[in-house]
């Protein structure tokens, strides 16, 4: 549970400082795992409420022809977020079609959508969630009454309230001491009473891994951990952009074979694309 | 219900209903404050159903509140004289319900302390952004109201002398002209303020009605007419239990306090009947088209687990069996039948309130999202747990009480300038 996944992958093109933060996190990591990180060693932290850069539309585009729904997407957002049990940023969606013997499963990871016009943002009753100029939806913490309209509202599921569950609920064991690092760290470790637990949390395609221009270091944990290089992540605004863990063009894989997002006519215009099976 | 009764019923017997009602307020308030210090885990509410049985009391109570402010606007605004009595009554149950709501979604947050956020930091596209402004103008209007409403009745028990004398010119608030010239001043500023009042309080509502109906994600909510049955109910709630209340507690000549509980109940019953149309429209569109994620969610109401709720609460005990007494040619006439016809009213609303709700949220947002993580909080289905009905149970007791308590401490009844006639004496 608690051996957050580093595990090495194709080098991308912008990402120059990426492989010495690299080390350096999975130092970090293996020492989290061990309940000796300190908050000091989770890598630079960055504001909470830090905007992105404008010339970006992160998204995804993930190939489920590729997919061999070994979920490792979830455990490794498990591993990067902290999330404790009963919130999920990520999960994996399985169906079985058709009646026996003629049956189909059917498999997709749903991170957030990270939709251009959210219904999580639009109802937040104090603009705690909010669009960052590069499309990433996120949650000010401090601003956020734990309402959970926006749970309500979100058709894709992908909003968890922090009841305040532990993955083991005794005091003072390490499981507990490993802070998160998402928003930068700023929240660390959880404690009773204090955000994030009673806020409503999500998937911010990591948007702690980025630098201070809002480039990726290294890409959302989920995309990093796909063995199968399914998720692919990248600039959706700039037709060459290219996925910052396996060097495609996006909007090449888009045009390919043709493509979907989940409830489309709902008209969320989500940033994260399927290619299907 | 022995409450139902015109005259008090045994001493024994309402001693044992107010302990009833201690205990429950007690176990509540052990309830909020356990919530309080140790957050949200107490609850049953999941990531599928984060709206549960607080959400639905709240609208509940405020929709109780919107109608009988509504109500009261017949008196003071439509100059609707023959209801005179019962206006600071409608006007203390519309702030009562109000504050009971208020606890009730305050408890429902996360972080409760930082409620002042809505409005500080206030989202305009969002509907509970607008809902918790016109709260706030809406209570305004009601305290206002209730005191300019119950002036010169304060005004004449403060000079009367007597123990609670001290008190009663505290809530004067220093003034004391009963002057004809005063109460007409009196009068154009409750006109004033329930012209203002009307569309606050729709908003209030409405704007409640809103929050859900702007929820595309849940199919049932999703619908223009959702915040019209949310008003239209809410006035047949507001008038069921303000006709209870009236057969409980008006103090009015026998012959005027009939006059007006059976205007009341013939008023709760049309509403009742255009809320019954309201109703019937929506789920004959819905099935008839039958879109799949939007006809799910009815058929969670109609034909679910609990569709008890809707046909034994809402429809038969909160809709249809006071339609017929009222309408009925020997209970349409007796006080005690009448006042029955309100309880169950109001009882009814409880379940149209969780039908609401709760139905809606049900199904997952996909179908096998419940079996994608494996935790309480993923489960599938949701039903209140002990916590839950503790506060629920807990905070009507407390209203109830506070009820009680506030009503012998305020002139509510006897408007019509009776100064010798001994309204206190007569509860006890």
């Amino acid at each position: 549970m608690a051996t957050p996944q580093d595990t090495p992958f194709p080098p991308s093109p912008p990402a120059e400082s990426r492989r010495e933060f690299l080390a350096g996190r999975a130092a970090t990591a293996v020492a989290g795992a061990l309940a000796v990180a300190s908050l000091g060693g989770c890598g630079p932290a960055s504001p909470p409420a830090q905007e992105g850069s404008a010339a970006r539309r992160w998204g995804m585009v993930i190939d489920l022809r590729r997919c061999v729904a070994c979920k490792a997407c979830v455990a490794s957002c498990k591993s990067e977020n902290k999330t404790p049990p009963g919130v999920a940023y990520n999960v994996f969606i399985e169906e079985e079609q058709g009646t026996f013997p003629y049956v189909r499963r059917v498999a997709f990871t749903r991170p957030c959508m990270q939709c251009a016009k959210s219904s999580c943002a639009q109802v937040c009753p104090t603009g705690a969630t909010y669009h960052r100029a590069d499309g990433i939806v996120a949650v000010d913490y401090e601003k956020c009454i734990g309402c959970r309209y926006c749970i309500a509202a979100c058709p894709y599921g992908a909003r968890s309230f922090d009841y305040g569950h532990d993955y083991i609920e005794k005091a003072g064991n390490p499981y507990n001491e490993i802070p998160s690092s998402e928003y930068g760290a700023s929240y660390g470790l959880r404690h009773k009473g204090g955000s994030p637990e009673g806020n409503v949390r999500k998937c911010t395609f990591c948007l702690h891994l980025q630098d201070e221009k809002g480039e990726y270091r290294e890409p959302p944990a989920c995309v990093r951990t796909c063995m199968g290089k399914a998720i692919h992540f990248g600039d959706l605004k700039d037709p060459e952009g290219v996925c910052v863990a396996h060097g495609e063009k996006m909007q090449a894989l888009l045009a390919h074979r043709g493509n979907y997002r989940l409830k489309e006519e709902l008209g969320n215009e989500p940033a994260v694309y399927y290619l299907p099976v | 219900m022995s409450e139902s009764n015109t005259h008090a019923p045994a001493g024994g017997l309402r001693l044992l209903g107010y302990l009833v009602l201690a205990a429950l307020s007690l176990v509540g308030l052990k309830a909020i404050i356990g919530t309080l210090a140790d957050g949200h885990g107490a609850l049953a509410t999941t990531q599928h159903v984060p709206w549960g049985l607080w959400v639905a009391l709240y609208i509940f109570f405020l929709g109780l509140s919107a109608g009988s402010f509504l109500l009261s606007t017949l008196i003071y605004v439509f100059g609707m004289k023959s209801l005179k009595p019962v206006g600071p009554l409608a006007l203390l149950q519309a702030l009562g319900c109000l504050l009971l709501g208020g606890l009730l979604i305050i408890l429902d947050l996360g972080h409760p302390a930082r409620l002042a956020n809505v409005i500080l930091h206030m989202n305009p596209t969002s509907a509970m952004a607008w809902m918790g402004i016109f709260y706030n103008l809406y209570i305004l209007v009601v305290l206002v109201e209730l005191y300019l409403a119950m002036r010169p009745r304060l005004i004449e028990l403060a000079s009367a002398g007597g123990a609670m004398s001290r008190w009663y010119c505290l809530l004067t608030l220093g003034s004391s002209n009963t002057s004809a010239a005063a109460l007409a001043r009196d009068q154009g500023w409750l006109k004033a303020l329930g012209i203002l009042g009307i569309p606050v309080a729709i908003a209030v509502h409405g704007g409640v009605g809103a929050i859900f109906a702007v929820t595309k994600a849940r199919a049932l909510w999703y619908s223009g007419l959702f915040p019209i049955i949310f008003l239209i109910s809410a006035l047949a709630s507001g008038g069921a239990l303000l006709t209870f209340l009236s057969v409980v507690t008006l103090k009015v000549p026998e012959e005027q306090k009939r006059k007006i509980v059976r205007l009341l109940a013939r008023l709760t019953t049309g509403i009742l009947c255009f809320d019954l149309l309201l109703l019937a429209s929506e789920i004959l569109v819905v099935f008839y088209g039958g879109l799949p994620h939007h006809a799910d969610g009815w058929r969670q109401v109609l034909f679910g687990p609990y569709s008890w709720v809707f046909w034994g609460l809402q429809l038969a005990l909160g809709t249809l069996l006071p339609i017929l007494i009222v309408g009925g040619r020997r209970t349409g006439q007796s006080m005690k039948w009448l006042g029955f016809a309100g309880l169950l009213g109001v009882l009814g609303i409880i379940g149209a309130r969780l039908n609401i709700v709760i139905p809606a949220q049900i199904t997952p947002m996909f179908p096998t999202l419940p079996e994608a993580y494996h935790h309480m909080r993923y489960a599938y289905g949701y039903f209140p747990n002990s916590t839950e009905w503790q506060v629920g149970l807990g905070v009507c007791a407390l209203g109830w009480l506070a009820f009680v308590l506030v009503r012998k401490c305020l002139p509510l009844d006897g408007q019509e300038h009776s100064a010798t006639a001994s309204s206190g004496g007569g509860e006890a």
